[in-house]
C-alpha cells in the first residue's frame, strides 16, 4: 500500500519536514558536537514530560548548533527508557531526560538503577503536589480537613491522585506522616493518574486528591474543585492564594515530581559542562519559560552538582516514605 | 493448526487454572483489601470453565448454524484453506511460521545489520514464499525498505537503525 | 454574533486553512498504515505545533485526528487489518463486503457515516458542551464499571461463532491485560522478571499481530483468490445518499451511542464503536446478515466512532479532562497556546470557541474529497499482486510497532500474538473479542478493585447512586435477555 501512495507520502513528509527542521543549523567549527543528539524520553509521545524534552531539544538545537533528535524508548513503566539512558554510550550524544521515578523505582525492586546510575546534567523543572478537595467539602483551610483526618477513624477517608506507590501517594504518605499519623491512616485509591482522580474528586468519590496544581487546575478553575495547600517552600505564582503547608499549617514538609536531564555515567568532563552550559541557556531562553508559564509546570534550575545533591536527598526522602508505606521490597 | 474443540478447551481450563494460581500466589499489599490476586483468579477460573464447556462440545451446534448461514449469505464457504488446498501436508503447514520467524529475525538483527539490509531480506523471503518471480521480488525488496525508511525518519521522525548500511542521500542518523 | 464572525475571521486565513490541508493529508496516510494510531498522528504533531499560532496548532491537531480514525478503515476493509482499535469492531464486516467484490461501498460508508458523525458531535459539543460535562462529572468509579462490564458482553455480539468461544476469547484478552505492573494494586504480575513485560502488553501490537501478521500467515498456505475484475471503482458516494435514508435510525442511533461514550473520559471512539455494532446486531431485523457483508453495522459504528471523537472533546475543553488519549495531547497544545481548558475558554474567548467548531465542520466536510482521493490511490492495493503486498505488511508490521515506543520488545510482541491470532481463528476462537479483552480489562479491573476500595466493600453504592442503578440494570437485562429467549424457545419448541 505504500508503494502506492508514494507521491502523496512525499508531498507530505516533505512539507512536514520543512516545518520541523526549523533551527537545525549548519555543523559548526568546535569539536563537540559534530552530529546530531538524540535525547531518550522515557515516557509517551504527547505527555508532560515528552513535551518538556522536545521544547527543551528545540531551543537546544539552536545552542548546539546541531539538530536534537527526542525518542519515545516507552515500555515497563519507564524502566526501559531509564535503562536505555544508562545504558548509551557515554560520548555525549545520547542524553535523556529523567523523572522523579528514577529515585523510587529501585525501592520496589523494579530496577537496579538509582539517580548516581547517571551523570547528572541539570535539574529543570519541579512541580510539587497541591491538597484538592471538592467545592461543596465542609473543608474550607487544611487546617481544617487535617482536624477532620485526624479525627476520622483509620481508613474512612479516601483519597488519591495516581497509582499505588506513585509520587502523589507517596506525597500523602509525608503529610500524614509529618502530621504524626499512620501512613495509611487516609485510605489511598489507586487510580490511573492525576486526571481521572481530579474526576472522581469532582463525582464526588474521593475526599481529597493529591497532585500537582497544573493538574488539578482546569477542574479548580471550572469551580468544582478547590486547593487547600501546596506542599512546596513557596506559593505557585499561578495560585497565590493557596498557602503552603508551612504557612497554613506549621508543618514544613515539601515533595514534588521533577524532570532533569542526565547523560550516561562516564561522560567526560569537558563535555558534560558544554551540556550543562546549554541547558542554562535553554533554561534562561524566553521560549521555554513561556512553554512552561503556559503549561504551568515549575521551573526549577539545579546545575549538576545541585542536581546531584537533589536527587540524593531525594532518594533518601523517599526511601524513608516508602519504607514507612511498606511499598519498598526488602 | 486445525485442533478438536476437546484439545483447546482443555488447553484454556489449563491455562486457567495456572492463571488463577499464580494469581492465588501474589503477595496482598499493604493499606488495601482488595489485592493484585483477585482479578486474575476471576478471570482464571471463568477461563478454566469455559474451556470445560468448549471441550464438552456446548455451543458447537450454534457454530454450525452461523456457518450455514454465511454460505448462504455469500454463496460460498469461509476462507476454508483446506477446501482450496486438499490437506497440507504436515511439513507444508510449517511454512505459516514464516512471518513470525521473520519478525523475531528482524529484531535480533536489525541493530547489527541495519534496517535497510534487514528490511530487503524479510520482503524477498516473504514475497518468494509466496510464489512471486525474481522479476518482481527483487524491486519490492529494494524499493518498500527504501519507501518506508523515507516515510518514518520524514513523516514520523523515528529513526531506524542504520547498521551496515545507512540511508545513502540523509545526513540524519 | 460578532463572535462567529470574529470566529470565521480566525479560521480563513491562509497559514490556518495551510495547517489544516497539511495535517489532513498527514492524518489520512498515518491512520492507514496498520500499527500506526490516531494518537501516534496527534502526538508527532506536537513539537511542529510549537512553530504554529495557536489557532493553526489546534486546527492542524483536530484535523489529523479525525482523518486518522477514519482511514484506519482503509487497511480493516482492503486488507482485513484494522488501522486503528477503533476500526478492530467491524473490519470483518467490511472486509466480507469487500470479498463481495464492494470495496467501494464498505469505504464509502465508512467515509460518508464518519463525516456525518463528525459534524453531528460537534454540533451536540456546540449545542451540549454545559449538560452532556455534568453528566460526564457524575461518573464515578461505581458506573464506569457498570459501563466497562456492558462493553465487554458485545464480545459475543460482534463475531460470528460460538458465545462459549467469544467469552473464552475475551477471558483469554483480559487475561492479558493483567501482565504487567499497571494494576490497582502496583504489583508485577506474570512478568516472569522481564522488564519489557512490566509495562504489559500494549494493545496496538497486540491488534497488529493478531489481525496483521495472521492474516499474512494464513495467505502462506493459501491459493491466491482472484482479483475483482478489473472496472473503475465506481463512484464512492454513490449508494450512500440511500443507505442515509434506509437507515436513518442505525445512524442517529450510533451519533448517539458516540457522543454518550464520547463525552465520558477514559472511554472513547474504540469502546463507541465496539458499543454501536453491537447495539446495531441486538435490535437489527437481520442479525443473521451480520459479518457477511451486511451495511447496518458498518453504518452505526462509522457514525458511532467518530461522533465519539468530537464529543471527547467536552470535558477537555471544559474541564480539562482528557476523553481519550488524542485530547490528552490536544489539552497540552491547548494550555501551550494559551487557551486553557475551563469555563472561561466560552465565554472570555468566545471567537476563539468558535474558531474551533468551525475547524471541527470544516475538517468533516474536508474528509471526503480528500477521503475519497485516498480510498482510490489504496484501493490500487486489491490488484496488486498478493507476492508485494505482503511483504510489504510484514515490514509494516515491524517497524509500526517499533515506533510506538522505539522498542523492539513490541516486535516481538507482534510475532507472538501473530501465532496466537492464527491459530484462534483456525480454531473458531474470534481475534476481534479477544481485542476487546484487552482494551477494556484494566478499565474493568480498575473500576471493579477502586469502587470496593471506596466503599469498604460494600456493594450497595454499585447500585444505589441514579446512574450506576440504571447502568446496572441494562447490565442485567442484557445478561438475562438470551437466556429468557432460549428458555421461551425452549417452551415453545415443547408447546409445538
Amino acid at each position: 500500500m505504500a508503494s502506492r501512495t508514494r507521491r502523496e507520502i512525499l508531498v507530505g513528509g516533505g512539507a512536514l519536514a520543512a516545518a520541523a527542521a526549523v533551527g537545525a543549523g549548519s555543523a559548526s567549527a568546535q569539536a563537540y558536537p559534530t552530529r546530531p543528539i538524540t535525547i531518550i524520553c522515557p515516557w509517551g509521545a504527547g505527555g508532560g514530560t515528552d513535551a518538556t524534552a522536545r521544547i527543551v531539544a528545540s531551543v537546544m538545537e539552536r545552542e548546539l548548533k546541531q539538530p536534537v533528535n527526542v525518542v519515545n524508548r516507552t515500555g515497563g513503566s519507564g524502566v526501559v527508557g531509564h535503562a536505555a539512558i544508562a545504558a548509551a554510550p557515554p560520548d555525549g550524544y545520547t542524553l535523556g531526560i529523567v523523572t522523579v521515578e528514577i529515585s523510587m523505582m529501585h525501592w520496589q525492586g523494579l530496577t537496579e538503577l538509582k539517580p548516581d546510575s547517571y551523570t547528572p546534567l541539570a535539574l529543570m523543572n519541579e512541580d510539587p503536589p497541591g491538597i484538592q478537595v471538592n467545592a461543596a467539602s465542609p473543608y474550607k483551610t487544611v487546617k481544617e480537613l487535617a482536624d477532620a483526618i485526624k479525627k476520622a477513624p483509620h481508613g474512612s477517608l479516601k483519597a488519591s491522585g495516581t497509582g499505588q506507590g506513585g509520587i502523589w501517594h507517596l506525597a500523602l504518605v509525608g503529610w500524614l506522616t509529618a502530621m504524626g499519623l499512620k501512613p495509611d491512616h487516609v485510605r489511598w485509591v489507586p487510580l490511573n493518574g492525576a486526571a481521572p482522580a481530579m474526576q472522581d474528586l469532582a463525582a464526588g468519590g474521593l475526599d481529597l486528591v493529591t497532585c500537582s496544581v497544573p493538574e488539578a487546575r482546569a477542574i479548580i478553575e471550572a469551580g468544582k474543585a478547590r486547593s487547600l495547600a501546596v506542599m512546596a517552600a513557596e506559593r505557585n505564582p499561578a495560585f497565590k492564594d493557596v498557602p503552603t503547608l508551612k504557612e497554613a499549617m506549621g508543618i514544613d514538609y515539601t515533595t514534588g515530581a521533577w524532570r532533569g536531564f542526565t547523560a550516561p555515567k562516564g561522560l567526560p568532563p569537558a563535555i558534560a559542562n558544554t551540556l550543562t552550559a546549554a541547558l542554562k541557556k535553554v533554561n534562561e531562553s524566553k521560549e521555554y519559560h513561556e512553554f512552561m508559564n503556559n503549561r504551568g509546570f515549575g521551573i526549577r534550575w539545579a546545575d549538576a552538582t545541585g542536581f546531584a545533591k537533589f536527587m540524593d536527598e531525594g532518594n533518601k526522602a523517599m526511601g524513608v516514605a516508602m519504607k514507612a508505606a511498606g511499598l519498598a521490597k526488602g | 493448526m486445525q485442533l478438536s474443540d476437546r484439545v483447546t478447551g482443555l488447553f484454556l481450563v489449563a491455562l486457567g487454572g495456572v492463571a488463577a494460581y499464580g494469581g492465588s500466589r501474589l503477595p496482598p499489599v499493604p493499606g488495601q483489601q482488595i489485592g493484585p490476586e483477585v482479578f486474575p483468579m476471576i478471570v482464571g477460573i471463568s477461563l478454566a470453565i469455559c474451556g470445560g464447556l468448549i471441550a464438552a462440545g456446548v455451543g458447537r451446534r450454534y457454530e454450525n448454524e452461523a456457518e450455514a448461514e454465511l454460505t448462504e449469505a455469500t454463496g460460498q464457504t469461509e476462507d476454508a484453506p483446506d477446501a482450496a488446498e486438499p490437506s497440507p501436508s504436515r511439513w507444508r503447514e510449517l511454512w505459516v511460521l514464516l512471518p513470525p520467524v521473520l519478525l523475531i529475525f528482524y529484531v535480533y538483527v536489525v541493530d547489527w545489520l541495519g534496517f535497510l539490509p534487514t528490511a530487503a531480506a524479510i520482503v524477498l523471503v516473504t514475497s518468494l514464499a509466496l510464489g512471486a518471480r525474481w522479476r518482481l521480488a527483487i524491486p519490492v525488496a529494494i524499493v518498500a525498505p527504501l519507501v518506508i525508511n523515507l516515510l518514518f525518519l520524514q513523516l514520523l521522525r523515528v529513526p531506524l537503525p542504520s547498521g551496515l548500511l545507512p540511508l545513502p542521500w540523509i545526513g540524519l542518523p | 454574533m460578532s463572535e462567529i464572525a470574529q470566529g470565521f475571521g480566525l479560521v480563513f486565513q491562509s497559514d490556518v486553512l495551510l495547517a489544516i490541508l497539511f495535517a489532513s493529508i498527514y492524518g489520512l496516510i498515518v491512520g492507514a498504515v496498520p500499527g500506526l494510531t490516531a494518537t501516534m498522528a496527534t502526538a508527532l504533531l506536537v513539537p511542529i505545533t510549537f512553530y504554529l499560532p495557536p489557532i493553526a496548532a489546534i486546527g492542524a491537531i483536530i484535523s489529523s485526528s479525525a482523518m486518522a480514525i477514519f482511514s484506519g478503515d482503509i487497511p480493516g476493509a482492503l486488507l482485513r487489518i484494522p488501522g486503528t482499535p477503533a476500526s478492530a469492531a467491524y473490519t470483518d464486516e467490511a472486509y466480507a463486503m469487500t470479498r463481495k467484490g464492494r470495496p467501494e461501498l464498505a469505504l464509502g460508508i465508512g467515509l460518508w457515516f464518519s463525516a456525518l458523525g463528525g459534524i453531528f458531535g460537534t454540533l451536540a459539543l456546540m449545542a451540549l458542551a454545559p449538560p452532556l460535562a455534568s453528566m460526564a462529572l457524575r461518573f464515578s468509579t461505581f458506573e464506569y464499571f457498570w459501563l466497562a462490564f456492558l462493553g465487554l458482553m458485545c464480545a459475543t455480539l460482534v463475531s460470528r461463532s460460538s458465545p462459549v468461544k467469544a467469552i473464552a476469547s475475551m477471558l483469554l484478552g483480559l487475561l492479558v491485560s493483567c501482565i504487567g505492573i499497571e494494576n490497582p494494586a502496583g504489583t508485577p504480575r506474570f512478568t516472569f522478571g522481564n522488564t519489557n513485560l512490566l509495562g504489559g502488553i500494549e494493545v496496538i501490537p497486540a491488534l497488529v499481530g493478531v489481525f496483521a501478521v495472521s492474516e499474512v500467515m494464513r495467505a502462506m498456505l493459501t491459493a491466491e483468490p482472484p482479483k475483482p475484475e478489473r472496472r473503475r471503482l465506481g463512484s464512492i458516494l454513490a449508494g450512500q445518499w440511500a443507505l442515509t435514508k434506509q437507515y436513518p435510525k442505525q445512524q442517529f442511533r450510533g451519533n448517539i451511542i458516540g457522543v454518550l461514550i464520547g463525552v465520558l473520559p477514559g472511554a472513547g471512539a474504540d469502546i463507541a464503536a465496539w458499543v454501536a455494532y453491537s447495539v446495531s446486531k441486538r435490535f437489527s431485523k437481520e442479525p443473521q446478515k451480520f459479518g457477511t457483508g451486511h451495511p447496518e453495522g458498518l453504518i452505526e459504528s462509522g457514525s458511532g466512532n467518530n461522533s465519539a471523537l468530537a464529543a471527547g472533546w467536552v470535558p477537555a475543553l471544559l474541564f480539562g479532562i482528557p476523553g481519550d488519549t488524542i485530547t490528552a495531547i490536544a489539552i497540552g497544545v491547548l494550555y501551550m497556546k494559551g487557551l486553557n481548558p475551563g469555563p472561561t475558554l466560552f465565554t472570555e474567548q468566545a471567537s476563539s470557541m468558535y474558531a474551533l467548531y468551525i475547524i471541527f465542520i470544516l475538517a468533516n466536510i474536508l474528509m471526503i474529497p480528500l477521503g475519497i482521493a485516498m480510498i482510490r490511490a489504496s484501493s490500487h492495493v486489491l490488484r496488486a499482486p498478493r507476492a508485494s503486498v505482503m511483504p510489504v505488511i510484514v515490514l509494516l508490521c515491524a517497524v509500526g510497532a517499533f515506533a510506538t515506543g522505539n522498542n523492539l520488545f513490541a516486535v516481538l510482541t507482534v510475532a507472538a500474538f501473530g501465532v496466537i491470532g492464527y491459530v484462534m481463528e483456525r480454531n473458531g476462537y474470534p481475534v476481534a473479542a479477544m481485542v476487546l479483552g484487552i482494551i477494556m480489562g484494566t478499565m474493568v479491573e480498575q473500576n471493579l478493585v477502586t469502587s470496593i476500595m471506596k466503599s469498604d466493600g460494600s456493594i450497595i453504592p454499585f447500585f444505589n447512586r441514579p446512574v450506576a442503578a440504571v447502568l446496572a440494570a441494562m447490565t442485567i437485562a442484557a445478561l438475562l435477555w438470551p437466556v429468557a429467549a432460549w428458555g421461551l424457545k425452549r417452551v415453545r419448541a415443547q408447546a409445538a
